[in-house]
């Protein structure tokens, strides 16, 4: 398999190495190179098929690679992560889709109980290598199960692999990278992001695993991940003109979160504020406040921080601006960091 | 540019098939999302089909007088790539706005 990748990859040279694709296009080229490769893989979910996917994600895929390993499905997500179970059982290497993040609920048994533990349960002899690539976060004016943030409820299952692409180049090279590997991955698309072009080098992903940093700077690290790391960069250019230099650090990787990233980071910046979506209670912004505690709680100017989601259901439409975190409730953030004197 | 076809609708009732009675619009047609499609007759009643989605018509399938079976091709749609998906839209990208000014004085010890 890893063979037939490289001369995929390497039948790519004949085009430009670098691309400018929207991240839509980025992942529906992902879908492609890997079931190219891997004949083992197969693409389902609702509307993934003759659709192409609500997204377009999956669009053109199942004329070129046939009805048999680009389908569609019923409106059952517990029937999709289900039948994934038995399919990678089988050999198969599944890649499903829940249409959108609130969708993935009636598919919690099969991902808590069967996805995450069949290769403990059986002693390595069924390893799950499914791809659930699910469409996350808000954003984009949709109505309720459209908008929800769920890594906290992914990152706690043990076994489950849990990773957010912030630009097409990641979100091309870890879709590849997340299908390449033996375990179960969640992958949470940022789906503000679809439309969003930005430069692919098709041939070099750069470094996969853990997190990375996309604005360096001296004063306060800004943790985010997902849509987010788009709009801490924007709060990045605005603290500039205040004189704060702010390094931006898109996590990428939610399970297992990249610890050494986080002390590195905020080991020079001495001050940190995490960004999330999701709601603030025991969301994922908590674990990263307590590994940068631990771990650089001698140097920290001040508590983290915590810019996020309220404790409410997602709100819908209208109110979603009122919802995720804005560029002046992250500015204020910064600004409590800032202020923070001991004693 | 994507095109998106939008098959004949199951009108319900175990119907299936309608007779096309009249094309509201026509090739070229740039329509809005709900905007009515064609006037359709089945053997219940006579209805119009508004459009799925926004886009501009680029084949139209049945002259008036002939059937279409349920689920065969009824209007084709040329849609921009950066097209929403069928729930939500598309964001806008915004000039970043501030009220938000941080005051700080660093000390770099």
């Amino acid at each position: 398999m890893l063979e037939s990748t490289t001369a995929t990859l390497d039948a790519a040279v004949e085009y430009a190495e670098v691309e400018h694709l929207s991240m839509q296009q980025a992942l529906n080229r992902a879908l492609d190179d890997v079931l190219t490769a891997d004949p083992k893989t197969l693409v389902f979910g609702e509307d993934c098929g003759r659709l192409g996917g609500v997204f377009r994600i999956t669009d053109g895929l199942q004329a070129k690679h046939g009805d048999a390993r680009v389908f569609d499905t019923p409106l059952a997500e517990s029937g999709i992560l289900g039948m994934s179970v038995g399919l990678a059982m089988a050999g198969f290497h599944p890649i499903p889709e829940v249409q959108f993040d609130g969708f993935a609920y009636p598919a919690i048994n099969q991902i808590v109980c069967q996805i995450a533990r069949m290769n403990y349960r059986s002693r390595g002899k069924l390893p799950m290598p499914v791809t659930l690539r699910v469409p996350s976060f808000g954003g984009i004016r949709a109505p309720e199960h459209h908008g929800e943030s769920l890594e906290a409820l992914f990152a706690h299952v043990p076994g489950l692999k849990v990773v957010s692409p912030s630009d097409a180049h990641d979100a091309y090279h870890l879709l590849k990278y997340a299908a390449s590997r033996p375990d179960p991955v969640i992958f949470m698309e940022p789906k503000s992001r679809y439309w969003q072009k930005g430069p692919v080098d098709m041939r070099d992903g750069g470094t996969l695993s853990g997190a990375r940093i996309v604005r360096p700077g001296r004063h306060l690290t800004l943790v985010a991940w997902g849509a987010m790391v788009a709009r801490c960069l924007q709060v990045a250019e605005l603290a500039a003109e205040d004189g704060i230099d702010v390094e931006v650090l898109d996590l990428r990787w939610l399970k297992p979160i990249d610890a050494e990233a986080l002390a590195r980071s905020v080991g020079k910046t001495r001050r940190a504020v995490v960004v999330h979506e999701a709601p603030l209670t025991s969301g994922l912004g908590a674990e990263v406040a307590q590994l940068i505690t631990q771990q650089c709680f001698d140097t920290l100017k001040a508590p983290v921080e915590r810019v996020t989601g309220f404790d409410v259901p997602y709100p819908s439409g209208d109110l979603e601006d009122e919802y995720i975190p804005n560029i002046d409730r992250i500015l204020l953030g910064i600004q409590r960091v800032l202020e923070y004197r001991r004693g | 540019m994507a095109e998106i076809s939008f098959p004949l609708p199951d009108l319900g009732e175990g119907l299936i098939e309608a007779t096309v009675l009249d094309w509201l619009v026509s090739p070229g047609d740039q329509v809005e999302r709900n905007q009515p499609l064609v006037e359709v007759e089945t053997s219940k009643s006579a209805l119009e089909l508004p459009s799925p989605q926004a886009g501009k018509v680029i084949r139209i399938h049945g002259a008036p007088g002939e059937t279409i079976n349920v689920g065969e091709p009824l209007v084709v749609f040329e849609v921009p790539d950066n097209t929403a998906g069928i729930v939500g839209t598309v964001p806008k990208d915004d000039a970043p706005k501030r009220r938000v000014r941080l005051s700080a004085v660093l000390d770099e010890d």
